[in-house]
């Protein structure tokens, strides 16, 4: 409101101006220049925009119409809107459904159906929600975890995106200029369903579904989630800045420390950014800054850059940095800074650098220019694929109020996305995935379960309704849903898996190690990360990752040492009649639901990327975090004490996801593979032969299963306590 | 006016012109480049800053709109008027600072014409000279205008006087030097320079009492009472000003847009959002 005087001013002097004689406007100079110039831009722009689309939508309709005819003749729906809610529980949400919490859950599933959605295995988001994708399970898209061995080397790899720096450059001196670009690819095999969809021409919106980076062109917008690396090419790397040396710690998981020092009221530091691939030798750019210290907060001036108030315990907006690569190149990227204290020491926590949406240093949405449209419509927004810092929380560099602050502002802009998403689709699919009910049942879930083990020496009650916070969020989200499309359109929620309780970490390197099946070079009882230690000609099997063992098999590992056939086959049934016998001796609990052996359960073209034992835990256990990163450790079995309480990393069995729909179905026990081969279906189309899935809906409507699905069809795991939080059960 | 032209010309008679007339290019290159800045200033001063980013993200979004969803006429339609929309708003907000700079951009122009648009006229040069009376004043008719001609000005054929008081001279020059042709309408006189030969220099080509003095500031305006309105030579000869464009409308337009590149360039040195 502030703006209108100078406006209404603005309008009375152009119409001084337009009055002006012919001459004198010629001498106007630059003033009216920069107006012109750019407002002429646009004029021609628009206009031969419009113009283009105007003239070309005759021919466009016309290819349609003789390409596929009306794309939506057999349609049942022409508009499906899919709410992924990751990590959704079933048993937790019909509980905060009968606690009242969740209305429009509720109704949705009193009008249509709400069932648990069978998930992939293992039930991991980047295998779930490639299997929504493709229709397919890994053994045809082939993603199994979030990490895998590279088998000429044993190092770990993404399993979902290979990126490599241009091997055509040309060097000038110290510089190294790209003549092409990085070479991206994504990892998941087989096609989205929504490709599919696109070569009918039924557009949709694809937002933040996991395993999409770099995004596939196809006929439609795709904003890639999960997987999309921050600006320093890791999957997430904070910053913290502190007077204290903070345990010591040079690094953290999933961060880096650097130690302030102080003069005075003023601190100069480097924020780190990405490596210089431009300059030989280049190592980190970065960017300095001087933190301006005052009582209740501080000022932080970046050289060259933006300058920003931080105030105590509050999160800035996102602020742009640009890091130099070499004289006219820069690499932009976005962090936000959370100020914890500055008296008596100071201690300044940084998120990752998430690539810049607007000026985006790798390919993060389709068309390029989607992520664009979206930044200049909302502001800038999180784009690294696990945006919501579970490594700082986890680390104890942020707490729980800061963490949830954070989670709950990603989940705010992708809300924005996806209601513009609804609002440019009358026809076609809208899928969005909400990351936020993952995150924060992986960090949240101890308060769920008072005896936790991560709740030794931390805070206990605050938070105990943090879960129950985003579900009833989401929850508003489903409702602004319903009111925004009508009764028409089809209206699925669901999630790629559910939660249980993740109280007791088990190395399988130290059971393989003690086991006489993984063998430590001479003199080594135990090993760091990456099998640091491993004598690989004595090792049979190993594990990497959270769910798989690998076997050390012949021809596959680069020094393989067992046979394929009978050696191969005897070996993994062994090891999984032996997994299944592992019990806790704390508790005596057994600690592996059921291990599967991969050549009974996968027969498709990738079978052999998969782990060879897909161990299924009970609830309360799962992998231990030295276990993921290929450690053997001094005992098999250790509390989990981290913030990271709660996890699906277990027999897919246990922990379904859900599935809530506004029209009933026919089948009872729908699966995460059904979903897109049964939009294909409820779009009119019949899925490629490639595709797994059923076929959920009646095609003539209606359905026999239908309304809440009974407790007691729920899956039971586990003894130990808080293993699965039931719904009639008390926290 | 005529005080206005006075202190601009006094001014940048000091400015201008450092390495002599004879080379143009130093203050065809500096003074763009500073108006752009100065522009840039005066932009950062007194517009709506936050309202021009919001404007041109706005235009942006509703364009990027149309190529995203170019397949939905719903949206292309609306998106496309959007963007037109926001584009009056965006124009509208620079015409306060464009109105700041009229006057201090049109001054440095005009005395960038009067140095360097118009080189002397050649020895041996047929020249008109056209008075025009002021019919708001009066009491001299054409008959009674009369023209002296100094040494090296002679003239070619007699005058032409027309009935709404416009009289020409065609006359040729034979000797270089700054000539001061006399017209005397009545009791009033009034001088008219024409530059022959010799070097590079400043060369005036209008005496006006009317508005356009402001643009050809060279020499004094005819005092108040005169009879005589404008004293003008026809034949102009552009100067050669090497790799720039030539004439008055070659200087405008040069300074047009360089100005407008310097401006563009130095804008986020500057912090300036145009």
């Amino acid at each position: 409101m502030r703006h209108v005087p100078r406006l209404r001013a603005s309008v009375v002097a152009a119409v001084v101006v337009l009055t002006m004689p012919a001459t004198a406007e010629a001498y106007i100079g630059p003033g009216a220049g920069f107006a012109f110039a750019g407002s002429l831009a646009v004029l021609v722009g628009a206009f031969a925009l419009a113009l283009g689309t105007i003239l070309l939508w005759p021919f466009s309709w016309l290819i349609r119409t003789i390409r596929v005819g009306n794309p939506y003749k057999n349609a049942l729906t022409r508009r499906v809107i899919v709410i992924g809610l990751d990590g959704m529980d079933p048993g937790i949400t019909l509980r905060f459904m009968r606690e009242g919490r969740l209305p429009n859950l509720k109704k949705l599933a009193e009008t249509g159906v709400f069932r648990p959605l069978s998930t992939s295995n293992p039930s991991m988001s980047p295998v779930a929600w490639s299997t929504f994708a493709t229709g397919v399970d890994p053994s045809r898209h082939g993603i199994y975890d979030f990490i895998t061995r590279d088998p000429c080397t044993y190092a770990p790899m993404l399993s979902s995106t290979d990126i490599k720096n241009a091997e055509r450059v040309l060097n000038i001196g110290k510089y190294v200029i790209p003549l092409e670009k990085p070479k991206i690819k994504l990892l998941q095999k087989s096609q989205a369903f929504w490709k599919t969809l696109g070569d009918k021409h039924i557009p949709s919106i694809i937002q933040r579904v996991p395993i999409t980076f770099p995004p596939v062109p196809f006929r439609g917008i795709l904003l890639s989630g999960m997987c999309v690396p921050d600006l320093r090419g890791s999957q997430g790397t904070f910053s913290y800045f502190s007077t204290a040396n903070r345990d010591g710690h040079a690094a953290f998981t999933g961060g880096e420390q650097t130690v302030l020092r102080r003069k005075g009221n003023v601190i100069r530091s480097r924020i780190v950014g990405p490596d210089n691939g431009m300059v030989k030798g280049g190592g980190r750019m970065t960017l300095a800054f001087t933190l301006t210290l005052r009582p209740d907060g501080a000022h932080v001036a970046i050289d060259g850059g933006e300058s920003f108030d931080l105030t105590l315990a509050a999160y800035t907006p996102w602020i742009h940095l640009s890091f130099r690569a070499a004289p006219g190149v820069n690499v932009a990227g976005i962090a936000r800074f959370y100020l914890q204290s500055v008296d008596p020491e100071v201690s300044l926590y940084m998120t990752p650098i998430h690539i810049d949406p607007e000026a985006p240093a790798m390919p993060i949405s389709h068309p390029a220019v989607y992520s664009v449209y979206l930044a200049k419509r909302f502001g800038a927004f999180a784009t690294l694929g696990l945006a919501e810092d579970t490594w700082a929380l986890n680390e104890r560099v942020i707490d729980e109020a800061a963490f949830l602050d954070q989670a709950m502002a990603f989940c705010d802009e992708r809300e924005k996305m996806f209601f513009d998403a609804i609002e440019h689709t009358r026809e076609g699919l809208v899928t969005t995935v909400f990351d936020t009910t993952d995150r924060v049942q992986h960090m949240f879930y101890r308060y769920l379960d008072p005896t936790h083990p991560a709740n030794r020496d931390k805070e206990c009650t605050a938070f105990a309704d943090a879960i129950q916070r985003v579900y009833t969020h989401m929850d508003g989200i489903l409702g602004k849903t319903l009111a925004a499309v009508g009764p028409d359109a089809t209206v699925i929620v669901m999630s790629d898996h559910g939660f249980t309780n993740f109280r007791r970490g088990v190395n399988l390197n130290t059971w393989l190690y003690e086991q006489g099946y993984l063998s430590l070079k001479d003199g080594h009882t135990l090993s760091g990360e990456w099998f640091e230690h491993l004598d690989w000609s004595r090792t049979r099997a190993f594990s990497l990752g959270l769910t798989g063992m690998f076997i050390n098999r012949k021809g596959r590992e680069a020094s393989g040492i067992v046979a394929e056939g009978e050696e191969y086959r005897s070996l993994v049934k062994e090891l999984c009649a032996r997994l299944e016998a592992l019990v806790d001796p704390e508790s005596g609990d057994r600690a592996v639901r059921k291990a599967r052996a991969a050549f009974e359960c996968f027969d498709g073209p990738y079978r052999l990327d998969a782990p060879d034992i897909l161990v299924g835990y009970e609830g309360g256990f799962r992998n231990s975090w030295a276990c993921a990163t290929g450690s053997v450790t001094a005992t098999i079995f250790e509390d989990n004490t981290k913030s990271w309480s709660g996890d699906h990393c277990v027999d897919p069995d246990i922990v379904p996801g859900v599935f809530f729909c506004n029209r009933p179905i026919k089948l009872e026990d729908p699966h995460i593979a059904d979903i897109p081969f049964s939009i294909l279906s409820l779009f009119g189309h019949v899925p490629p032969r490639h595709m797994q899935g059923r076929m959920i809906f009646e095609p003539g409507g209606g359905g026999s299963v239908s309304g809440v699905v009974d407790a007691s069809r729920l899956p039971q795991s586990g003894s130990a306590p808080g293993a699965r939080i039931q719904p009639e059960r008390s926290p | 006016m005529a005080l206005f032209n006075q202190l601009t010309t006094a001014l940048f008679d000091v400015l201008l012109a450092p390495l002599g007339h004879g080379r143009p290019w130093f203050d065809l290159a500096l003074w763009p480049v500073l108006g752009g800045i100065a522009a840039l200033l005066v932009i950062k001063a007194v517009s709506n800053q936050g309202g021009i980013t919001r404007a041109k993200g706005l235009i942006q979004v509703h364009l990027l709109e149309v190529v995203l969803f170019r397949d939905d006429l719903r949206t292309v339609f609306p998106a496309t008027a959007k963007a037109l929309g926001y584009n009056l708003r965006y124009l509208a907000y620079n015409v306060v600072p464009m109105l700041v700079m009229i006057v201090p951009m049109t001054t440095i122009l005009v005395q960038l014409v009067s140095h360097y648009a118009y080189a002397p006229l050649r020895v041996g040069d047929s020249v008109t000279m056209i008075v025009e009376l002021d019919d708001t004043v009066g009491g001299v008719t054409p008959a009674e205008v009369t023209l002296d001609l100094p040494d090296g000005v002679v003239l070619e054929a007699p005058p032409v006087r027309t009935a709404d008081g416009t009289i020409a001279w065609r006359l040729s020059t034979t000797k270089a030097g700054d000539h001061v042709l006399r017209v005397r309408a009545g009791a009033s006189v009034e001088d008219k320079l024409l530059s022959v030969g010799g070097p590079a220099r400043k060369v005036s080509v209008l005496r006006t009492k009317g508005w356009e003095a402001l643009l050809y500031p060279s020499e004094s305006v005819p005092v108040a009472g005169s009879p005589i309105a404008s004293l003008s030579i026809l034949n102009r000869r552009d100067a050669p000003l090497g790799p720039f464009p030539v004439g008055e409308s070659g200087i405008l337009a040069w300074f047009f847009g360089a100005s407008l590149l310097a401006g563009f360039l130095l804008k986020d040195r500057f912090g300036v959002v145009l």
